[in-house]
């Protein structure tokens, strides 16, 4: 029996708590004098406040006050090291005798001189050539996420990072550039620390251990990851220890999630329904009796609806309005000589906006690098978790949110004796269903999963400028899932009453993935030439193992364990890939101002055809620097202007293992009394199956101004797509619909811009960033003319790619408005079955019918954005810092499929509040939005109706800090407030506009999801 | 194994390794499933290939009322105004309102093909197989019997179809086939059928009972004949059958009762195998018992029916006074479980306890001896007129429903008797819409079942809540004697042609 969402690891807690607590008082003191000083703005001689002095390789520290003055503990031969956003760090000796130091801080060169995180390396910001946007991890401010995926929402052009569920510890959407691939996936590839661990961060990773994050955009920075770079490539660092730092830090993050009122759906409460009924019952004899019905006529329990006691909400009754948030990490860095380490632990409990869900997890790291002699350096990292989540099936109208919504009003949650009342609805036309409270308290649904990651690297440095590097990556991952639903439970369908057989789900899954590269790397300045050349081997396989067992009928539901079960069921099974590579790079630079790359990899995959194993992607890319050229006039205004263009081929294989094989399945028959094995074939073999592949085509400028605080990067790119990995329909005669082939192409073009403005008004530093993406997909072909590739049904609606117009184009009937009598059915088109209050659809073919099927379905939605932007302005005034980001998405459309279910007026389902103003007669026909009650024929097709502008703009973070002034306790502390998804504006009128119920491309579909909360948190950082 | 390990180390491991390590790290098969080409070699992999087609069948069968039977006069639905879910398409059968893009015609003609590819995989790499000649002749005529079953079914469905009789190598190679005469596709079906009547046994060992005999093949001949009008062909095909051990059963209900499955007056049955989780099972009275019935009918608590395939008004009325079998066919209602009758009728022939729920033990009958004997009147009566042996075949049926034999009709009202017992005698067990097709011209058909549906849209077996038909419910065109040709096959082919009137 469940007791509630308790974090299992609450014992860890207690104890982390109580360290955090020592350390905290535990002071220290130090043989050393003190220093003060004073820092100053170059420009205008102006005191900067908040800028960090670091004694180097200790870990005293501390920050500028407001006049700009700090004091510190320092001796002889110890060097401060200055730093501060938007200036050149400095470094300044502590001579004998002077204790009191003025300090000129220059404006930064930006970040030109600044190293960017590449594929298999790293390259000087100033001399990339290709699309790649570096997140800004200081433009994130204090986000309270358990997913590392939140840190990329809204900082990048291009990127499009959809939170599609509230669900704790959920992986938001990703996409780089738009849907690239009608069959595969479209999501990017993720590499953590060198390690491509795959198309998913799943849940295990910290946000807090990492360092910096660069998106790969084009296909010369992807094409170096093969078939795997297609779609975008983001590369993750987590943090290491920094030369000469020794700290010790603390966060600590707590506090409250709920569901805003504006983020819900109003519904009919129980004297309301019980009318809406009421005047179902009344319309339907008016209608197809033409008379008054008498009182006797309407069922009892709707004849007098004022007399409707019970009203329950059942959405708030899920709700768990203060669910708490608490985040704990601390970190030890020492990078005090050749050998330098870092041990994180962190630990993450966030309760679910639904009662009786959560995520917790334990997550630690550490990892050591260094300098074993001048020739051999080596490092290894390995970081592991331990999560656990309490879910529930939350997604769909069928599920406890939609059902949240359709259940009947008119029930209590408990009975008088305290005890469930299990059976909601059932009477009347109304459909039954199980309570969605009891649902939650009763079900255990949970997952716990452990994950390891680790990766270890030896570098030979010899003959000056050659590097060889071997490492090896691997991440071993088991999950463990638990399912039970006890006899008390109604069923899952529509009108099941309780009791019911008990049931449980129990998995375990196993996944091992291992690769090892090894790479070359030769760097070389001669004069005004520079040269870096790498070449590489890499190789990488995955094995994923599962066991699953299924118990049906218990005993009793005390005990939730198979060997309880009565009939139990197991499978197994087991699948691999792997994959093998080698690649080679060059860059060349002139005077740093003409710059050129060039990579290929031939890669071969075991997800292809036996014909086909193999493919070649190969990308260059160059680079101007024209602000370096001598006729350009030596304006002050203009820092850096760069012009680049970059070409190249990079690949998909997110398709099944053996789909190019011909399986054979079992189909078993009985003979004699007994089973007989059978087999027979499962698809249609394609030994030629092979690489789905993009080219493409990016033009970059980037431009810095005014010293760096205006800089401008401005994108085209044109990707294209083609051999895609598709499902190809083939006549059913070959014994097979569809076949795996390489056919079709779709285009993405679009237009990126990120603009990034630095100031300082006098004490007031501020920054800003300004993403904005455009992206224009379509299909140019699929298999031949004309063709469609369809998804969905007609009761909810379909998602279309057709030739010429983008991927999963929303399709349905046009609703023209609502009939109000039988003489406009019979001047409209034929529509069997229609009667007045009935939908009006639009004639799309012409041919005088609208017939119930998909001949007259059109277009009716395009649910990709005209643009997206995201914007971030931050900055700090004396003590105080502020950051708040926003995310926009614009004019696109969500198709409201929970509506064909909550403005479904058959009275099976409880509807919307708005269902008051439906159509009643043609004198009374209501707002014009909902139908007659009198039929369910042309009402809930899949039809304009139900399409709405989801254009929104989230406030998604704010944060507001506050730097403690230095004092002996605590040297170096800043406490914060956060506020995550605080406001979003929008006339969608659903929960969440960014919600994608079918996932992958079919895209635009809204049938009630976890839902979103806002998240109200206070922290503290704390360095010693 | 061993070797597998090593190749590992040398591609992950090596440190030196930009040597090319071996194209076996590349090559991954699926380790839980069977790769179709080392497949049909030995004698077990011939056995299991044929029990895969056997076990295509399954799945086939627990749909085929919907085209057969549900189509018919003799069963109608209870309209469920509220889940609109899956209803619709189904419906479209039954109200007669289907079009080249209706789902469920679509799956027919899909799944029946899905087992053609087999059939057709087996028989082509059978002659290279290591199995006994024995093995391999049995498995040709099981195998070629199956096929000459579902070309007999996709003839009579969809007339002209495509034949195919070999696996196809390449997607394209499938674009290459057209639709043959009717006629054509019978002269491939007799030729299959010819070679199973005499590479089939006439009866196996108790552990391979339920594999398709010489006496089902002689009796699918016979009906073949039957329906093309060759009725002397027919009569030497079915006469054969009654000398084969053939008999009736003295009780009526226990030619359904899985107690009892494959009996003497079984020729061909579907095998399912319920109270376990093999997958084997079928779940037949959970479509057809009514949809409130909440545990009345089937005994799980709480446990609902589909309310499909419901016995109509007109069969209902189609039992004589004192037929014994009404009671085991259909049942005209139930006692819900607060005690009050509810006028819902069902089917009841596959209504029988098991322990599983949703996992039935009923087999399918397809052919059984009561079938054969019926066709032989039938055909003796077109040859001969009513002789005293026809009659004997259809008295030998009413005398163990407990009716009086039936005497001195003229041939036409023979005619008629033997299809109205047809009727009563083998009530859903998908015979009805082929015998009806079978016995009449085109006009005569459309006037029968409009007659039908008019009665059905005056007066519906069940109620609807007051929602009123749509305007073309019960209509019946003479062109949808034939169903029309899956719009896909025809959007994706365009060489491939549509029936008239669609």
């Amino acid at each position: 029996m469940k007791t509630g969402y308790k974090p299992h690891l609450i014992g860890f807690r207690t104890v982390f708590m109580a360290f955090l607590l020592v350390i905290t008082f535990s002071g220290y003191s130090q043989d050393t004098g003190q220093i003060t000083g004073r820092v100053l703005a170059a420009e205008d001689s102006e005191p900067l406040p908040g800028v960090s002095i670091l004694v180097n390789g200790t870990s005293r520290g501390t920050v500028t006050n407001m006049d700009g003055e700090f004091a510190i503990q320092a001796s002889s031969g110890e060097t401060l090291t200055i730093s501060f956003i938007g200036f050149e760090t400095k470094e300044v000796a502590v001579t004998g005798g002077q204790t009191n130091y003025e300090i000129i801080m220059e404006p930064s060169m930006g970040d030109l001189g600044e190293v960017v995180v590449m594929g298999y390396g790293s390259q000087r910001k100033a001399d990339i050539t290709s699309a790649v946007s570096v997140i800004n991890m200081e433009n994130i401010g204090e986000v309270p996420t358990t997913n590392v995926s939140r840190l990329l929402q809204g900082q990048a052009a291009g990127v499009q990072v959809r939170q599609t569920s509230g669900r704790p510890g959920e992986e938001m959407e990703v996409t780089i550039r738009g849907i690239g691939s009608l069959g595969a996936g479209s999501q990017p590839l993720y590499v953590v620390d060198g390690f491509p661990v795959g198309t998913s961060l799943g849940q295990n990773l910290n946000p807090a251990d990492i360092e910096s994050m660069t998106v790969l955009k084009d296909a010369a920075s992807t094409a170096i990851y093969g078939a795997r770079g297609s779609n975008g490539v983001i590369v993750i660092t987590t943090k290491s220890a920094k030369d000469g730092v020794v700290s010790l830090d603390f966060v600590v993050n707590q506090g409250i999630q709920n569901v805003p009122d504006g983020r819900r759906t109003r519904m009919m409460n129980g004297p309301e329904f019980a009318q809406f009924k009421h005047d179902s019952f009344v319309d339907r004899i008016r209608y197809f009796e033409q008379r008054e019905p008498d009182l006797e006529e309407i069922p009892l329990e709707f004849r007098f609806p004022e007399q409707t006691t019970v009203s329950t909400d059942w959405f708030e009754e899920i709700m768990n309005q203060n669910a708490q948030f608490q985040n704990y990490n601390a970190t030890l860095t020492a990078g005090k000589g050749d050998i330098r380490s870092l041990v994180s632990v962190g630990y993450i409990n966030q309760e679910g906006a639904v009662i009786e869900t959560g995520f917790e997890r334990f997550n630690v790291r550490a990892n050591i690098d260094g300098k074993i002699n001048d020739f051999i350096s080596m490092g290894w990292n390995i970081a592991a978790s331990h999560s656990r989540e309490d879910y529930a099936s939350t997604d769909g109208r069928s599920a406890l949110i939609g059902r949240s919504l359709w259940a009947d009003p008119r029930y209590p949650v408990y009975n008088e004796d305290g005890s469930f009342n299990d059976f909601i609805g059932g009477t009347h036309g109304v459909f039954g269903t199980a309570n969605v409270v009891q649902e939650l308290h009763e079900m255990e649904r949970n997952r716990s999963e452990n994950n390891i990651l680790t990766n270890g690297y030896l570098e030979f440095s010899f003959l000056k400028n050659f590097k060889f590097r071997t490492s090896v990556n691997a991440r071993l991952e088991g999950t463990d899932q638990k399912e039970f639903r006890p006899s008390t439970l109604a069923g899952t369908g529509f009108n099941q009453a309780p009791p019911r057989e008990a049931t449980l789900y129990q998995r375990r899954n196993e996944v091992l993935n291992i690769a090892a590269d090894q790479l070359l790397s030769y760097n070389k300045i001669l004069g005004s030439h520079r040269v870096e050349g790498l070449l590489g081997f890499s190789a990488q396989e995955e094995t994923f193992k599962y066991l699953q067992g299924n118990g049906n009928e218990f005993a009793n539901d005390q005990v939730q364990y198979l060997s309880a079960a009565i009939r139990q069921t197991s499978t197994s099974g087991e699948a691999d890939w792997s994959l093998m590579a080698y690649f080679a790079r060059v860059n060349y630079s002139f005077n740093d101002k003409y710059l050129f790359s060039a990579s290929y990899r031939r890669e071969g995959s075991s997800r292809f055809g036996a014909n086909n194993k193999w493919g070649d992607f190969p990308a260059f890319s160059a680079g101007w620097r024209i602000s370096e050229e001598s006729f350009m006039p030596q304006t002050n205004w203009i820092t850096d202007l760069k012009l680049r263009a970059s070409y190249g081929i990079t690949g998909n294989n997110a398709i099944g293992n053996y789909s190019s094989l011909s399986n054979l399945r079992i189909s078993n028959y009985v003979l004699g009394g007994a089973i007989a094995n059978g087999q027979v074939l499962s698809n249609f073999a394609n030994a030629n199956l092979g690489w789905e592949q993009s080219q493409q085509t990016d033009i970059g400028l980037d431009l810095a101004m005014f010293d760096n605080r205006l800089i401008l990067t401005a994108e085209y790119y044109n990707r294209l797509t083609d051999n895609m990995l598709l499902s190809v329909e083939m006549p059913v005669i070959s014994g097979f619909t569809q076949s795996l082939d390489n056919v079709g192409q779709v285009q993405n073009r679009g237009l990126e811009l990120a603009l990034d403005y630095r100031t300082r008004i006098n004490q007031l530093n501020l920054r800003s960033n300004l993403n904005l993406t455009i992206n224009r997909n379509k299909v140019l072909e699929i298999r031949g003319e004309n063709d469609e590739i369809w998804s969905g049904g007609f009761y909810s609606t379909y998602n279309v790619s057709q030739v010429g117009r983008p991927v999963s184009m929303l399709h349905g009937f046009r609703m023209m408005g609502i009939f109000d009598t039988e003489d406009e059915i019979e001047a409209w088109p034929t529509q069997d079955g229609a009667i007045p209050g009935t939908y009006k659809y639009f004639d799309a073919n012409g041919d005088g019918e609208i017939s119930y099927d998909q001949q007259d379905m059109i277009e009716i939605g395009n649910p990709h954005p005209a643009y997206i932007l995201g914007f971030t302005l931050g900055g700090d005034y004396k003590s105080f810092d502020f950051n708040f980001m926003f995310t926009g998405a614009f004019d696109y459309d969500v198709f409201r499929n929970i509506e064909a279910t909550t403005m479904n007026m058959d009275g099976v389902f409880n509807i919307l509040q708005s269902g008051v103003n439906r159509w009643r007669s043609a004198e009374n026909p209501g707002d014009g939005r909902g139908a007659t009650t009198n039929t369910w024929k042309w009402q809930r097709e899949s039809n304009s109706r139900y399409v709405y502008d989801a254009t929104h703009v989230w406030l998604r973070n704010i944060t507001l800090g506050y730097t403690i002034p230095q004092n002996p306790v605590i040297p170096n502390a800043r406490v914060f407030f956060s506020a995550e998804n605080p406001f979003l504006f929008t006339s969608f009128p659903g929960t969440n506009p960014e919600i994608n119920q079918r996932g992958g491309i079919n895209i635009g579909v809204d049938d009630e999801a976890y839902p979103m909360p806002r998240t109200f948190t206070l922290g503290a950082t704390i360095r010693f | 194994m061993k070797k597998y390990m090593h190749i590992k180390l040398i591609c992950l491991g090596s440190l030196l390794a930009f040597t090319a390590c071996d194209e076996e790290f590349l090559n991954k098969t699926d380790p839980t499933v069977l790769v179709s080409d080392n497949f049909y070699q030995t004698e077990t992999q011939v056995i299991q290939a044929v029990n895969g087609v056997y076990g295509q069948l399954r799945p086939l069968h627990l749909n085929q009322w919907q085209y057969t039977e549900f189509i018919s006069d003799n069963t109608t639905l209870h309209f469920n105004p509220g889940n609109r879910g899956s209803g619709p398409s189904l419906e479209a059968l039954e109200f007669w309102q289907y079009n080249p893009a209706t789902p469920n015609i679509t799956n027919l003609y899909n799944s029946t093909y899905g087992v053609m590819v087999n059939v057709n995989t087996t028989l082509s790499k059978l002659p290279e197989s290591v199995a006994s000649e024995a093995i391999k002749t049995r498995s040709e005529g099981e195998l070629k019997f199956i096929r000459a079953y579902l070309y007999f079914h996709l003839v009579q469905h969809f007339g002209d179809v495509i034949i195919i009789t070999e696996p196809v190598n390449s997607p394209a190679e499938a674009f290459e086939y057209e639709r043959q005469p009717v006629e054509t596709v019978y002269q491939q079906i007799l030729s299959d059928l010819n070679t199973a009547v005499n590479a089939l046994p006439v009866s196996y060992d108790s552990d391979q009972v339920g594999r398709v005999t010489k006496g089902a093949a002689l009796s699918l001949l016979g009906k073949v004949h039957l329906t093309r009008g060759n009725y002397g062909l027919a009569i030497d095909a079915l006469d054969q059958v009654t000398s084969m051990g053939y008999d009736l059963l003295a009780d009526y209900a226990d030619i359904f009762d899985p107690q009892n499955k494959n009996h003497q007056e079984s020729v061909w049955d579907i095998q399912y195998q319920g109270d376990n989780q093999f997958g084997v099972n079928s779940n037949f009275i959970y479509t057809f018992a009514p949809r409130e019935s909440f545990g009345a009918v089937i005994d799980f608590p709480g446990q609902e029916g589909g309310g499909w395939n419901t016995p109509s008004n007109d069969i209902i009325a189609a039992y004589e006074e004192g037929d014994l079998r009404k009671e085991v066919s259909l049942k005209e209602g139930y006692t819900d479980l607060d005690g009050e009758y509810v006028g819902v009728p069902f089917i009841n022939k596959y209504n029988h306890p098991h322990s599983i729920r949703g996992v039935t033990n009923d087999n399918w009958p397809v052919i059984r001896y009561a079938d054969v004997l019926l066709m032989l009147a039938e055909a003796i009566n077109e040859v001969d007129g009513p002789t005293g042996v026809a009659y004997g075949y259809l008295n030998e049926i009413r005398d163990r429903a407990g009716l009086d034999p039936l005497s001195g009709l003229g041939q036409d009202a023979f005619r008629e008797a033997v299809l109205d017992e047809r009727r009563i005698e083998l009530a859903f067990e998908n015979h009805r819409w082929f015998d009806l097709k079978r016995t009449m011209e085109t006009q005569e058909l459309v006037s029968f079942l409009n007659a039908y549906g008019l009665q059905e849209r005056a007066n519906p077996t069940t109620s609807r809540e007051g929602i009123p038909f749509s305007n073309g419910d019960f209509i019946f065109e003479a062109h949808e004697i034939l169903f029309p040709i899956p719009q896909d096959q025809i959007r994706i082919n365009s060489e491939l042609t549509q029936n008239p009137g669609y």
